[in-house]
């Protein structure tokens, strides 16, 4: 009975040494330099004009300092196009042509904003904007 | 190299002890007879450790080749010592190669032997390279001791922008009194017809139109255009670009031009390059096939250097832009200080085409509804700005990525031709 015991306690040693040493660390792979991920880059002329779409939203001096000058471009070029000019537009053309909303803020007289804390342009409006320069 | 205990080494070491310190405490030298070889085995392994003489080099098939394309590389490992060594090589990781296999290859060396491993190397983008050195592994016959460390010089490899064969490419206005293939606007021996005129003192008889002769009953030449090769001077814009994961617009813009290089040097015409950027780098116009090496040489070291620096037509030396040289701007138009230039250039009386390397598809909308309005926005305006350049005579072809360059240079031509009264003046 005794001899068995000592049997069973050198086997059970011998097994917990065995998974002893299945347990010890593995190697750890080869150290190499991870290269540099590389980084997007955004235009500047976007990043800007995405601040300018969210202050425009909530500054009326925004909107007609830096917004109208932009959608005064870009309705000009389109008008060209069709051989017409904002200057020489007619209100009634151009409210027909571009919308009101759209008119209201290029119109070629348009005066300075007198409550400069008043609602600027909000990205759905300017959204629906575009929308018609698209189809000019 | 540098040596450490292999990981597993002091777990080896702490199982006999603890086997020892087992076998005292239970007083029961089965436990001892367990630990012993444990510890003969890390202790041995310990004795023995030497340092191995290995050594690696690298080597590339090509020093020069063309991006996106598959090469081989050899890592040779040797072992100059009396025992076999067991070896892992691993290449090196760049964002810019691909390198197959990209794992580890572990490689048994003989005693005062030598084992070659072929890698494959593909470059992603153009621009010089480096590969090499290589990471190395070796541990004893025990595997008690590894030894790391990089192995290998560095190999400098210059992979060459893919280029497109341009069939049709901006004619100029002007051209210079040297042979060439451009149709010139004087009249000279040539093969274009031109005119005719009354034969004068000094016309060659094989000169002479009869048919035109014998309907006005008086003798006839004729003339012709003559073929003069032309100044072209490829600007290339390094303000800004626009960049996804992959490729950004500057790549395109290197490989645009190349592909122009290449082609107005075929058709024999000077050419020259103005890296216009943060840094100004410029090689003057030349002819022949050293000048394609040199411009090609000189576009894989562009790269965009941030700058607040304005500069201006008065920044670039009056020699790099010759008189009546064709000037290919190469932009994304993202930067005002090149939007500037190309329309001072134009004012100036400069024959000007832009090629445009549109941005638009390395950019996607910010994540907000208001982002996506800002991006049609940019997109709307950027038109606009090019009708305001045409509206000068400049020429835009629009150079997208995976589109052919040719039927845009085809379009400049024609917007060329129908805004010829404009340019003239």
């Amino acid at each position: 009975m005794t001899l068995l015991a000592e049997i069973a306690l050198v086997v059970l040693a011998g097994i917990a040494v065995a998974t002893c040493v299945t347990l010890l660390p593995a190697p750890r792979p080869l150290r190499r330099r991870q290269p540099a991920a590389p980084v997007p880059s955004r235009p500047q002329q976007l990043v800007a004009l995405e601040r300018l779409v969210t202050t425009a939203g909530t500054s009326a001096v925004s909107a007609h300092a830096y917004l109208r000058p932009r959608l005064i471009e870009i309705v000009s070029h389109r008008l060209a196009a069709r051989g017409q000019t904002l200057e020489r537009m007619p209100e009634a053309v151009g409210r027909d042509l571009l919308g009101d909303r759209l008119w209201d803020i290029v119109r070629p007289d348009r005066r300075f904003p007198q409550d400069r804390r008043g609602p600027g342009v909000q990205a759905q409006e300017l959204d629906a904007m575009l929308e018609v320069i698209r189809r000019l | 190299m540098k040596g450490s205990l292999s990981p597993r080494t002091p777990g080896v070491l702490a199982l006999g002890g603890a086997g020892l310190i087992a076998a005292l405490a239970t007083g029961r030298p089965e436990l001892a007879l367990i630990a012993v070889p444990f510890l003969v085995f890390g202790g041995a392994g310990l004795m023995l450790a030497r340092e191995p003489q290995v050594t690696a080099a690298v080597e590339a098939e090509r020093l020069r080749f063309l991006e996106g394309e598959e090469l081989t590389a050899m890592v040779r490992v040797r072992n100059d010592g009396p025992e076999s060594v067991e070896a892992e090589v691993a290449p090196v990781r760049t964002g810019q190669l691909a390198v197959a296999p990209a794992s580890t290859v572990a490689v048994r060396v003989g005693a005062r032997s030598e084992t070659e491993i072929a890698f494959s190397v593909r470059p992603r983008r153009w621009g010089a390279h480096g590969l090499g050195p290589v990471a190395v592994r070796t541990r004893d016959a025990l595997g008690v001791t590894v030894w790391e460390g990089r192995l290998g010089a560095r190999v400098d490899m210059r992979a060459f922008p893919r280029e497109e064969r341009l069939r049709e490419l901006v004619a100029p206005l002007r051209t210079q009194p040297f042979l060439g293939a451009h149709v010139a606007r004087s009249r000279a021996d040539g093969i274009e017809f031109a005119d005719i005129r009354p034969f004068a003192v000094g016309d060659r008889v094989r000169q002479v139109n009869w048919r035109a002769t014998a309907r006005r009953g008086s003798l006839q030449v004729n003339q012709r255009h003559p073929e003069h090769s032309s100044d072209v001077v490829l600007l290339l814009d390094t303000f800004e670009e626009a960049r996804d994961q992959d490729s950004g617009t500057l790549d395109s813009a290197v490989r645009t031009a190349a592909s122009l290089a290449r082609a107005h040097l075929a058709r024999r015409d000077r050419v020259g390059v103005v890296d216009f950027g943060g840094t100004l780098h410029w090689l003057e116009p030349a002819f022949g096939t050293r000048q394609l090496y040199r411009i090609v040489d000189a576009l894989l070291s562009s790269n965009i250097a941030f700058s607040y620096a304005w500069r201006n037509v008065d920044s670039l030396p009056q020699r790099v832009l010759p008189p009546g040289a064709l000037i290919l701007a190469i932009t994304p138009l993202l930067d005002e200080r090149s939007i500037a230039l190309v329309s001072e250039l134009r004012k100036r009386g400069c024959d000007l085409t832009v090629v445009e390397v549109s941005p638009l598809d390395y950019v996607s909308p910010g994540p907000t509804a208001s982002d996506a309005v800002a991006y049609e926005l940019w997109r709307l305006a950027r038109e606009a700005l090019r009708a305001r350049l045409q509206s000068l005579g400049v020429g835009v072809a629009i150079s997208e990525p995976g589109s052919a360059l040719g039927p845009a240079l085809e379009e400049v031509n024609a917007f060329r031709r129908s805004a010829r009264p404009a340019l003239r003046a």
